[in-house]
């Protein structure tokens, strides 16, 4: 028999039994639907948590933090102290890209008569290149900019006119124009706090170089400036202040607060977590630490919601059985004189599985257009309700459900096996049926 | 046993010493006891008997439907006791044509679907298979009914379609079992005459199963069955009975 007859009689045998056909292919639209539904929460879960990460910052970066313990440690443990040597061994573990020491200082920054509050960071003009960060306008900062200011991209957004109530959500061009920095925090201000303790802060000139592309990284809300520059203006402020501690130590040299650790491949960054933490003795934070834990609660949702899935499409799959054992009851007589008219063995076995198959696929087909029918009710119509009860799973975004292609194709080919697999029994015991014994059934 | 018949040679169906034995619970039902005969092509042979002569257990074990408990079945020089399911069935598709008392068409197809089955089986490609059935149903009779259900049609047509799927595949041997049964004698007489038309033109060897007296007389030659052995083969043709010796 060639496979056009057999699918052709297939199709027939199918289509006699409607009722029947119609409800085994429901089972399996449903079951292909919740399957693949319930993993596009899955992936759109996912999918929100990266999103959700990025948004806490560049996933490249490891933010060291020493243990406070710079006086304490004995003459040669260098344990969870950031100077010039362990900077130098940060750099040396694999993966890692680039190092930079950090300090910073909250201050006032003035273009004209605006002005806005943010943290200034202190960095290696030459490091900050391999950071790959990207400019929007201007350029990035070199090591000759003297009191050069890089700005994040949402600063400029910032400024404001002190003396006047006008929040313009128009960013400020600050591009090539002259800055005042200033920790003086009523900069501009016509009248001014009448306390006399108040500091006499020194304000100095500066310029700004360009602005950093990156919306969404921890970047865009600081400033950046040549460690040296940002130094002095530090100590200034401390002279002011009358504040008298030193960074400085005779057996360790110049100690740092806060390092920031460069990796290239995102996969490393954990590793390179681990060695600074565990080895070497800091603090550290990282995005990816959240990742994890949300990957981890994501595959776990996932894998629930897939299972819940699952359970329908096996239940989909007794039917499947179900209806393929009763039409061979029907069909006994049928399949009896099938045989004793010559139609070969294999050829009946080959018709069960290919109804059972067609079945499976059917439903399949059927249950993938309603799943991404049922996808793009939740992330249109249903966002809001849908989304403020997966906030509660711990994640939000632009879409609720995902449905990658992968996952598409393999439903599909997973129903049609599901059916296959449901049909061999029934298939088997169709072939085996005596061709005699059917006959006789009249 | 006198052999006297218009065929010559080497017979085309050869039974030997075949026995069935039916195991029901304790009890041993004795379908066959030890029958022998041959049949020659173009023969056309009718076994005649009560219900549970053993007629049609003879008739399924030369189709190879059963398997012989003793003896040996030749068809051709090929011993059908001998082959499994698999290949019975491809012999069966080759070589034979069935005609049953039930019609037993496939209701989902259509009158010509049906009569082309067997090409359907053997993988003959549609539009050959399709000629040759619509030639065959023109044969039979049943021009204009192609595209009718069996649903839809008497039980005389019906009978006609199961003809016309029998001798679609110009089979050498073709099995009737009962083949008028569910006919009144008007049809029963057009459709035996049609079905002996039939094989005569193509030299094709009939075999007949019935309790029916009346259509013995469309034979060449008629055996009597009788609680599993056969008590008399009679030639119809001269109208001068052999009978054998009854033990």
């Amino acid at each position: 028999m060639n496979n056009r007859d057999l699918l052709d009689l297939c199709f027939r045998n199918l289509f006699r039994r409607r009722a029947r056909t119609l409800l085994a292919v429901i089972g399996v639209v449903v079951g292909t639907c919740a399957i693949v539904v319930m993993m596009s929460i899955g992936y759109g879960l996912t999918a929100n948590f990266q999103e959700q990460i990025e948004s806490y910052g560049n996933l490249h970066l490891i933010q060291v933090s020493s243990n406070g313990n710079n006086g304490v440690a004995n003459q040669d443990d260098l344990k969870g102290i950031i100077n010039d040597k362990t900077l130098k061994t940060m750099s040396e573990i694999k993966g890692v890209d680039a190092v930079t020491p950090i300090i910073s200082e909250y201050m006032t920054v003035a273009v004209g008569k605006k002005v806005t509050q943010t943290e200034f960071v202190g960095i290696d003009a030459d490091v900050l290149e391999k950071f790959n960060y990207e400019v929007s306008e201007g350029r990035m900062l070199k090591a000759t900019d003297k009191n050069g200011v890089l700005f994040g991209n949402n600063v400029p957004m910032w400024f404001y006119n002190p003396n006047k109530n006008d929040w313009s959500e128009e960013p400020e061009k600050v591009v090539g124009e002259k800055l005042v920095i200033t920790a003086d925090w009523e900069y501009g201000m016509k009248k001014k706090s009448s306390d006399s303790d108040k500091i006499q802060y020194p304000e100095f000139k500066g310029k700004g170089i360009g602005v950093l592309a990156a919306e969404n990284d921890e970047s865009a809300y600081r400033v950046y400036m040549n460690m040296a520059d940002l130094e002095e203006i530090i100590a200034a402020n401390k002279k002011a202040r009358k504040d008298n501690s030193s960074s400085t130590n005779s057996r360790l040299g110049k100690t740092y607060d806060q390092a920031w650790v460069y990796v290239g491949e995102i996969a490393d960054v954990e590793d390179v977590i681990k060695v600074l933490k565990e080895d070497m003795g800091y603090y550290t934070y990282s995005p990816t630490d959240w990742l994890n834990a949300m990957q981890d609660t994501a595959n776990m949702i996932q894998a629930v919601l897939g299972g819940i899935g699952g359970i329908s499409l096996f239940v989909a799959a007794l039917g499947i059985t179900n209806t393929m054992i009763m039409s061979i009851y029907e069909r006994t007589k049928e399949i009896g004189v099938m045989k004793v008219i010559g139609a070969n063995l294999k050829d009946i076995r080959k018709m069960f599985l290919i109804e059972a198959g067609l079945i499976g696929f059917g439903g399949g087909v059927i249950g993938l257009i309603l799943s991404y029918l049922i996808s793009f009710l939740m992330n249109t119509v249903l966002i809001n309700v849908m989304g403020s009860f997966l906030s509660e799973l711990g994640g939000y975004g632009s879409s609720v459900s995902i449905i990658p292609w992968y996952v598409a194709l393999g439903a599909l080919a997973f129903a049609t096996f599901v059916g296959v697999a449901a049909g061999y029994g029934p298939a088997r015991r169709a072939m085996n049926l005596s061709a005699l014994e059917s006959l006789r059934n009249e | 046993m006198k052999q006297e018949t218009t065929a010559q040679g080497k017979p085309l169906i050869r039974v030997e010493h075949v026995r069935k034995v039916y195991r029901m619970g304790e009890e041993k039902v004795v379908a066959l006891d030890d029958v022998s005969l041959s049949i020659y092509k173009g023969e056309i042979v009718c076994f005649l008997g009560t219900s549970g002569s053993g007629k049609s257990t003879f008739l399924n074990m030369v189709a190879g439907l059963e398997k012989p408990t003793r003896g040996e079945i030749y068809i051709g020089d090929i011993p059908i006791h001998k082959l499994d399911e698999e290949r019975v069935t491809l012999f069966r598709q080759k070589n034979i044509g069935f005609i049953f008392q039930a019609y037993h068409l496939l209701p989902m197809l259509t009158a010509l679907e049906n009569v082309s089955l067997p090409l359907i089986f053997r993988g003959v490609d549609k539009k050959q298979r399709e000629k040759t059935a619509r030639a065959m149903m023109k044969a039979v009779g049943l021009e204009g009914y192609e595209k009718r259900k069996p649903s839809q049609m008497s039980g005389g047509q019906q009978q006609r379609v199961g003809i016309a799927r029998a001798l679609v595949g110009t089979p050498k041997i073709i099995f009737a079992d009962e083949p008028t049964g569910n006919l009144d004698s008007n049809t029963t007489r057009e459709v035996m005459q049609l079905i002996v038309d039939q094989v005569k033109s193509h030299g094709q060897t009939l075999i007949l199963v019935t309790h029916d007296r009346t259509i013995a007389d469309y034979a060449d030659k008629v055996v009597t069955i009788q609680d599993g052995n056969i008590i008399k083969i009679q030639q119809n043709t001269s109208d001068v009975e052999s009978t054998l010796n009854e033990n």
